[in-house]
């Protein structure tokens, strides 16, 4: 039956492929060491808890261009993987097509399938940090989901904007693993480029499991709760300076108005990078984070983490748009959690830790015309 | 004695060091545009000899994306910027600015023979995609219809599909050509043949049509009637100084658009 799922998903790609004018086909693979040193969760002593060589993302993707005004993606994430048995495992991560005339709005697009989530810095992280964006860091969205959005471009760079709804379960889950969720998740996002170098935004992502308050005897619906995640993001960049802040709150409220698993969590990263190309000649960049993720007001898992990372980009085997193949990356980040409470009875023992990852991230990409 | 030598020898490195730095101007982008750039430079270049300009093609968006990244002085572009591309570029704190260059306008040509003489874009789209097969579907002659098209690559193609083809695909049957002087020099030699090409490469070899009751000229590119044109672009980081503001103001004299005028291509004015 599998094979059979997958001779029908080749097939209909193939037929989609020939069909198109263009497919840029491409690839992207992570090859990471980690190295993580912490407090032994029994005696808290310090050992290095793990060590070991990983590909953390291996994304293998087909673009097919249509036309000018209809054009595809489809990505698959190969990874290392403990949940399978040979060692790897495979995620769908994007399925989608643009299509740039349904609505006659200059610069707007409407995606339909699996794609971006577009909220915080989500949709467009670059991954000069090994770490991800804050909001997927954190478990706060997940980086794409099903559903449709409408995105578009303000003219002559004014900035972005994007509206949509989706599943809001993330792209692993679908189907059974909806969790009884019959509501959808909306989300809008807005940037702003009012001059070069300085960009600011907000996002702001609605969702809930179940839809009714209260069950049809009048009692309240347990299993109801509502999220409400903001966001606001601000960037500089003065010469090879830049500057980037992101601050999400995320609000749950449960059906029951004074409930006390309601909770917000809030999250603040800020991250200075420095180019050093134009002083020296190399692609490198130093960079740092500091991300404080405070979800204390959530009885079941309180944590206050203080997270600092220090990095350095070397990238290099450049194309002619000046786009690296490569890209060697040494981040260290230690992480404290606030210690009162990270030892307390309700807390989950959250220990301190410090992680050295080193990665060699290549890439390829062409583009073939049919 | 000793630190004064030294000192005369930091002196004369140093002076060494100035008198050999050449200021140095990167362009990377349109393939279009990427021969007026090569000409206009090499006759800059012996004009001011203390000045290197390197030049590499690549495509309008190569070319954009290279400045997003800060890695040339101008990009060539054989379009506008697009919102994405200046929003990106304003985000990473890139501010850029376009320099009108040159214009391009594509003649739609048949064989001299041929007594079509007007045409509309809607009639050229249906030839193209393959459903017009005959001159006589448009009063012509019983003729077979021959497309010769330029290779997706092309700049030229890249106007023709956005203005003619809007999103349709141009049929498998048509030749696809590598060169302007390819294309005229086929349509030429073949009596039933329809191709396209820069105003500037159409001779008396071949016959252009009205496009849109508008004959392809220098004027009516110039005065933007012509519904087959469009302007050529250097984009800069900023408003363009040093060798690069000097490189661009040559391109836009009289002499810079004389040479663009020999590349085939239309002056400003």
């Amino acid at each position: 039956m599998k094979k059979l799922i997958w001779l029908t998903l080749l097939g209909l790609l193939l037929t989609g492929t020939l069909c198109s004018q263009e497919l840029k086909i491409s690839g992207e693979m992570w090859n990471r060491w980690t190295i993580v040193n912490g407090k032994v969760p029994a005696d808290s002593s310090n050992a290095i808890l793990k060590n070991y060589f990983s590909l953390e993302r291996g994304y293998f993707g087909l673009e097919p261009k249509f036309s000018e005004t209809v054009k595809g993606r489809f990505t698959v994430d190969i990874f290392s993987s403990d949940d399978n048995k040979n060692g790897a495992g495979l995620k769908l991560k994007y399925a989608y097509l643009d299509f740039s005339n349904l609505i006659p709005i200059p610069d707007l697009t409407t995606t339909v399938g699996l794609q971006k989530v577009y909220f915080g810095s989500i949709y467009d992280w670059t991954y000069d940090l090994i770490g991800k964006a804050p909001a997927d860091e954190y478990s706060i969205t997940n980086s794409s989901d099903y559903g449709i959005t409408f995105n578009g471009y303000f003219p002559e760079g004014w900035g972005e904007y994007a509206v949509g709804i989706y599943n809001g379960e993330g792209y692993k889950n679908y189907g059974a693993n909806l969790k009884d969720n019959i509501e959808p998740a909306f989300v809008g996002n807005l940037r702003i480029t009012p001059v070069s170098g300085i960009m600011v935004g907000g996002s702001i992502m609605i969702n809930s499991n179940e839809r009714k308050k209260l069950l049809t005897d009048n009692t309240i619906n347990p299993k109801f709760n509502q999220q409400l995640l903001l966001d606001g993001l601000g960037s500089i960049t003065y010469g090879p300076i830049n500057l980037c802040l992101e601050y999400i709150s995320k609000k749950v409220m449960h059906a029951d108005e004074f409930s006390n698993k309601d909770y917000t969590a809030n999250c603040l990263s800020v991250i200075p990078t420095i180019k050093l190309q134009k002083l020296i000649g190399y692609d490198l960049d130093l960079i740092g984070r500091y991300d404080r993720w405070d979800e204390t007001d959530n009885p079941s898992n309180q944590n206050l983490l203080n997270a600092i990372t220090a990095g350095l980009n070397y990238k290099f085997m450049h194309n002619e748009s000046a786009n690296p193949a490569m890209q060697f990356q040494i981040n260290y980040t230690y992480k404290s959690y606030d210690e009162e409470e990270s030892s307390a009875s309700y807390a989950n023992k959250l220990k301190d830790s410090s992680t050295l990852l080193l990665q060699l991230k290549w890439r390829f990409n062409n583009t073939i015309t049919l | 004695m000793k630190n004064k030598l030294l000192l005369l020898v930091a002196i004369l490195t140093l002076t060494t060091i100035t008198v050999n730095a050449k200021s140095k101007v990167t362009c990377a982008g349109s393939t279009t545009v990427l021969p007026i750039a090569q000409a206009t430079a090499e006759a800059f270049m012996d004009a001011h000899p203390d000045i290197n300009i390197s030049i590499r093609g690549g495509g309008s968006g190569v070319g954009i994306a290279a400045l997003i990244n800060n890695s040339v002085d101008i990009a060539l572009s054989s379009r506008p910027m697009k919102s994405k591309e200046i929003s990106q570029a304003k985000a990473k704190g890139i501010n850029p600015v376009p320099y009108a260059i040159a214009l391009d306008g594509i003649a739609v040509i048949v064989h001299p023979s041929n007594t079509i003489s007007n045409i509309t874009i809607s009639q050229i789209r249906d030839i193209y995609t393959g459903k017009i097969k005959n001159w006589k579907e448009l009063g012509g002659p019983n003729l077979p219809i021959v497309v010769i098209s330029r290779d997706v690559s092309s700049g030229t193609f890249e106007v023709f599909n956005e203005k003619v083809m809007a999103g349709a695909k141009v049929s498998s049957s048509a030749q696809l050509l590598a060169s302007n002087n390819a294309v005229t020099n086929t349509v030429a030699d073949t009596p039933g043949a329809i191709g396209y090409a820069g105003v500037g490469f159409v001779s008396n070899k071949v016959k252009a049509l009205v496009v849109e009751k508008v004959l392809p000229s220098e004027k009516t590119v110039q005065d933007g009637t012509y519904i087959l044109s469009r302007k050529l672009y250097m984009y800069t980081n900023g408003k363009a100084t040093g060798a690069v503001s000097s490189y661009i103001a040559f391109i836009q004299s009289p002499q810079g658009q004389k040479i663009v005028k020999e590349q085939g291509f239309i002056p400003l004015q």
